[in-house]
């Protein structure tokens, strides 16, 4: 399972878990999240996202849970939050990306004029 | 469109479709209907992108699912999902046979819940430690002096707590309790109320301490008060400032020194404050017994080692404190008594409580055989099913489990209706129980009582499946070969022995039924020597400064009753110290003129006093002589009446009128002018106590003061006439509180409350027991009939009698109940012993009972055999043979 070890995660899966680590949402809300959070540069299909979902949720990444009881329209709405796994999952992922984002800076030189 | 994707949803894998399908659809018609407000081309271009998504993941997850059902495949889980499996296909074949269910869960649900609600008694009354720490170091303290004319059991002296105090190396700490009732003034508030003066050890021999304020010392005398939580909740409403005031309690003056906590009480009777108390070794004078004491022994101390240990420290009393020829001839005798506290306290109601905890356990297994029998039928329609399966591999675990798990649905369900049950019968259950059974007021359903109800559902479970489940998972295989239509199966030894259990249990539990009730119908015919019809009684505690000595008292008493005896209805009225199943009667030791002064010359008679027309009112007979006048009252003519077993114990065979008779420790003689019939003191169980009756006033004005006697009226209106008794009592005494107000009636019904009780519930259970055997051994009967209609077809075709048919049917049940009956008898021989506490006039091995029980069994049983063989003996032999 290397996309539970925070190394091979796709961005994807990512941002899935992002708009997870502020509560529980259910379906849509996860699919509008994600186009927002990534500029929309991720534009989640149904058949793409609830892969993503189901597979986050078979590497216990993600659980369904209860959601708020607010009244809504159409059906019962399942909802879906972060693991505890999941959120440790998110955070090596996050660092690895601040690593990687700091090994380019010093590459490519952009932080140069500090030193 | 929405067509294209629904199809496209639908070429997901049925699990991943099954799971997200809802979901997705949602979102694409959401997105749709977005993209449609735009316009045409931007709805057109969603349609496609979603259309291509769709195609692409339905493939992907086909070749590289991400969900699938069973997605945990350690074994655990395994196990877990397969029981989920087989629960949720068990509750839908019950689903199906409603029937079943319903009498199913029904049977063991209304057993489990009469177990929880008993077991929630027992656990309150019995099984919760007393509130004190290290409550198992708590032992109560008394005497017994075999051969010494002295109660069996009996309470110590003061000398005995100062000897025991100062001396025993094996307590740590030791006091004397007592309570009695006496008046609490607070303001305009006036109340007769429990109270008691235990010496100040109390508190740490018990362990406990005051939630506010201090507790008493030495230096307190005896003004301090303690009072109890429920006190400072109900007649001061929680008042902080309560400590510290001065209030007039048991007619002195007394100063609230602290406020104990909730848990607090000690004796259990519900006393409400207690006051300070120091018993001095200086002017003890010994033999005055009577004390209750709590100690509290050192860690490891067995009972045993202390009553020794009390027993050689009390054998120096007379050397220390003196006393009388007889006090030593007692002390030579004495042994101390030592039991735990908790026995001392709970010991009384243990029996009773324990034998229908014990009835209500076996209602629990006859309910379990009878549903066990439920099922095992059920098994046997299942057996060419279950064989199916076994010979296309299923393994005989899986089997087992799947049959099982119906159990387990039928007890849960069970457990569900018995909490239901239990909570909404457990409180009327409690207002019938007897008053005197400490702390069981408190009785609640809580979390231990829901624990036990889940054990009690899950042994049922075990019970009622594992035995149907095992046969069940041994099918006959040969059932396959010969179609299914089943060989006539004619011992089944496991069902039989089902039936035998039930028919053996309720036998037990109806012999148990039918001894109380016949004790209940003795003691209800008993002749307790007075009349308890038409009879109000009540007491009053006059007090005021022309009240001071016993001549006062008896004055006051003489007026108020001409007056009471103006009520009108009333047709006679009297008054004594103690009224019988109310109040004990005091004792002493008494002698003739003939016997020897000092040792030896003494008999025990209890005494009492009384006025009026005491024994007209309660209409005690009147055997010799005469009763008092007022003039034996109010001249000091040291005149006495003697019950009829108190005389004959003085002067056996001889006249009694115009002997005379001495009170250990007077000094003077009275004179016997009349012997009453006997009478019952305490309850209906217990000879009568032979009675010495004082008059009100004793040979000078302040021999004795009788300051709160009971009344006694006879009108036909005992159950109305309180009102304008305490109109009355409010006119003579105003400041006096009425208490103690029955009706003599009330009171012989509430002495027989622990009976009645325990008779009246283990009726219910056994009559419980009783109907559930008999539907099992239908049940079973039915069943067997249903089962051999083939052959009993093929008998009758062969030309057999219907007559015939009925006598087969019916002895296959008599065998069954015959054999239970042979057990039953057997089990309540050795178990009725349990009772003989409660038992009255009846051996707890009454063969009449015995055999009436049995006999009803025996007809039970043909009854329940009966209807099966009727329909047995109507089977047609072409229909039943048509079926091959």
């Amino acid at each position: 399972m290397s996309q539970t070890d925070g190394t091979g995660m796709s961005t994807f899966e990512y941002h899935v878990l992002l708009a997870l680590a502020t509560g529980p949402l259910h379906g849509y809300a996860i699919k509008d999240a994600v186009t927002d959070e990534s500029n929309g540069t991720l534009t989640p299909r149904a058949g793409s996202m609830y892969r993503v979902i189901a597979r986050l949720m078979t590497s216990g990444l993600v659980i369904e849970t209860k959601g708020s009881d607010d009244p809504h329209p159409g059906l019962a709405r399942k909802y879906y939050a972060l693991t505890a796994r999941g959120r440790t999952a998110l955070a090596a992922e996050a660092r690895r990306q601040k690593n990687a984002a700091a090994v380019a800076e010093r590459r490519l030189g952009i932080a140069r004029g500090r030193s | 469109m929405s067509r294209v994707f629904v199809t496209l949803i639908r070429s997901f894998p049925t699990a991943f479709r099954e799971r997200f399908g809802d979901e997705m659809l949602e979102q694409i018609e959401h997105d749709h209907q977005r993209a449609q407000r735009r316009g045409a081309l931007a709805s057109l271009a969603f349609s496609l992108a979603t259309i291509a998504d769709l195609a692409r993941t339905s493939v992907a997850e086909r070749i590289r699912p991400t969900w699938t059902q069973s997605q945990h495949r350690d074994t655990r889980m395994s196990t877990m999902t397969e029981w989920a499996r087989d629960l949720r296909q068990a509750a839908r074949s019950l689903k199906r046979t409603p029937g079943f269910a319903i009498v199913a869960v029904g049977t063991l649900g209304l057993a489990i819940g009469v177990n929880a609600g008993m077991f929630s008694v027992v656990d309150t009354v019995l099984l919760k430690p007393l509130p004190f720490a290290n409550v198992d170091r708590l032992v109560n303290i008394s005497a017994t002096a075999p051969g010494s004319g002295f109660p069996d059991e009996f309470g110590v002296a003061a000398e005995f707590f100062v000897q025991y105090k100062e001396q025993s190396k094996l307590l740590e700490d030791v006091s004397v309790y007592n309570s009695f009732t006496s008046t609490l003034r607070v303001g305009d508030r006036v109340e007769r109320v429990r109270m008691s003066a235990p010496t100040n050890s109390l508190y740490s021999t018990l362990g406990a301490k005051p939630i506010l304020g201090r507790l008493p010392v030495a230096s307190d005398e005896d003004h301090a008060v303690v009072i109890s939580y429920k006190l400072w909740q109900q007649w001061f409403a929680r008042d902080p400032n309560v400590v510290g005031k001065v209030y007039n309690v048991a007619s002195a003056n007394r100063t609230i020194i602290g406020v104990m906590g909730p848990e607090f009480q000690m004796p259990l009777d519900g006393t409400l404050l207690w006051m300070s108390n120091e018993i001095k070794p200086q002017g003890i004078s010994p033999g005055r017994f009577g004390a209750n004491l709590v100690g509290r022994v050192k860690p490891g101390v067995t009972n045993e080692q202390l009553a020794t240990e009390l027993t050689a420290l009390s054998k120096k009393l007379p050397d220390r404190f003196g006393g009388s020829a007889n006090y030593r001839k007692l002390i030579a005798q004495h042994h101390a008594v030592v039991r735990s506290l908790t026995d001392q306290v709970v010991g009384s109601v243990k029996a009773p409580l324990g034998v229908l905890l014990a009835a209500v356990g076996v209602v629990l297994l006859i309910a379990c055989a009878n549903v066990a029998n439920l099922f095992m039928v059920r098994g046997e329609a299942r057996q060419r099913d279950l064989a199916v399966r076994l010979a296309i591999g299923a393994a005989r675990g899986q089997l087992i489990q799947s049959q099982m798990a119906e159990a387990v649905v039928v007890a849960g369900g069970a457990g569900a209706l018995a909490m239901i049950f239990a909570t909404l019968t457990l409180p009327v259950f409690l207002r019938f129980a007897p008053r005197n059974v400490p702390r069981i007021a408190d009785t609640s359903m809580n979390a231990t009582t829901l624990l036990f109800t889940l054990a009690a559902a899950i042994l049922s479970a075990l019970i009622c499946g594992l035995l149907p489940a095992i046969r069940a998972s041994r099918p006959d295989l040969n059932r396959l070969r010969d179609g299914g239509r089943g060989a006539t199966r004619t011992r089944n030894f496991a069902r039989d022995g089902l039936v035998v259990g039930q028919t053996a249990l309720a036998l037990v539990l109806l012999i148990g039924s039918a001894l109380l009730v016949r004790s209940f119908w003795s003691l209800r015919h008993v002749n307790p020597g007075y009349s308890t019809e038409n009879l109000f009684t009540f007491q009053i505690a006059p007090e005021g400064p022309a009240l001071r000595n016993g001549l006062d008292y008896a004055r006051f008493d003489l007026a108020f009753l001409e007056k009471l005896a103006a009520i009108p209805s009333v047709e006679s009225v009297g008054v004594v110290e103690n009224i019988p199943l109310n109040e004990g009667t005091a004792a002493n030791s008494f002698r003739t003129e003939d016997a020897p002064k000092e040792a030896d010359g003494g008999k025990r008679l209890n005494y009492t006093y009384t006025a009026g027309n005491y024994f007209k009112t309660m209409s005690i007979a009147l055997l010799r002589g005469r009763a008092f006048t007022s003039d034996d009252h109010l001249n000091a003519q040291q005149n006495v009446i003697l019950s009829r077993n108190a005389a004959d114990l003085m002067w056996p065979g001889k006249d009694p009128i115009g002997r005379r008779i001495q009170r250990a420790g007077d000094s003077l003689w009275f004179t016997v002018v009349g012997v009453v019939d006997d009478v019952m003191q305490d309850d209906f169980r217990h000879k009568p106590n032979p009675l010495v009756y004082f008059p009100l006033v004793g040979p000078t004005p302040s021999s004795w003061v009788i300051d709160s006697p009971a009344y006694v009226i006879r009108t036909r209106r005992a159950e109305s006439i309180a009102p304008e008794v305490r109109a009355l009592v409010r006119q003579v005494a105003p400041s006096a509180p009425m208490y103690r107000v029955f009706t003599m009636a009330g009171l012989a019904k509430d002495s027989m409350v622990q009976l009645s009780f325990t008779m009246l519930t283990l009726g219910i259970v056994s009559a419980l027991a009783l109907v559930l055997g008999a539907v099992g051994l239908y049940g079973v009967l039915s069943y067997i009939v249903a089962m051999r209609t083939r052959e009993i077809g093929v008998r009758m075709a062969l030309g057999a009698e219907a007559s015939a048919v009925r006598r087969m049917v019916v002895a296959q049940g008599a065998r069954v109940v015959a054999i239970g009956i042979v057990i039953g008898v057997l089990g309540a021989l050795g178990s009725t012993k349990a009772l003989s506490s409660l038992l009255y006039d009846v051996q707890a091995a009454d063969a009449t009972t015995f055999a009436g029980m049995s006999m009803s069994m025996v007809l039970i049983g043909f009854i329940a055999s009966y209807l099966p063989a009727r329909r047995a003996s109507k089977v047609d032999p072409v229909e039943s043979l048509r079926g091959d």
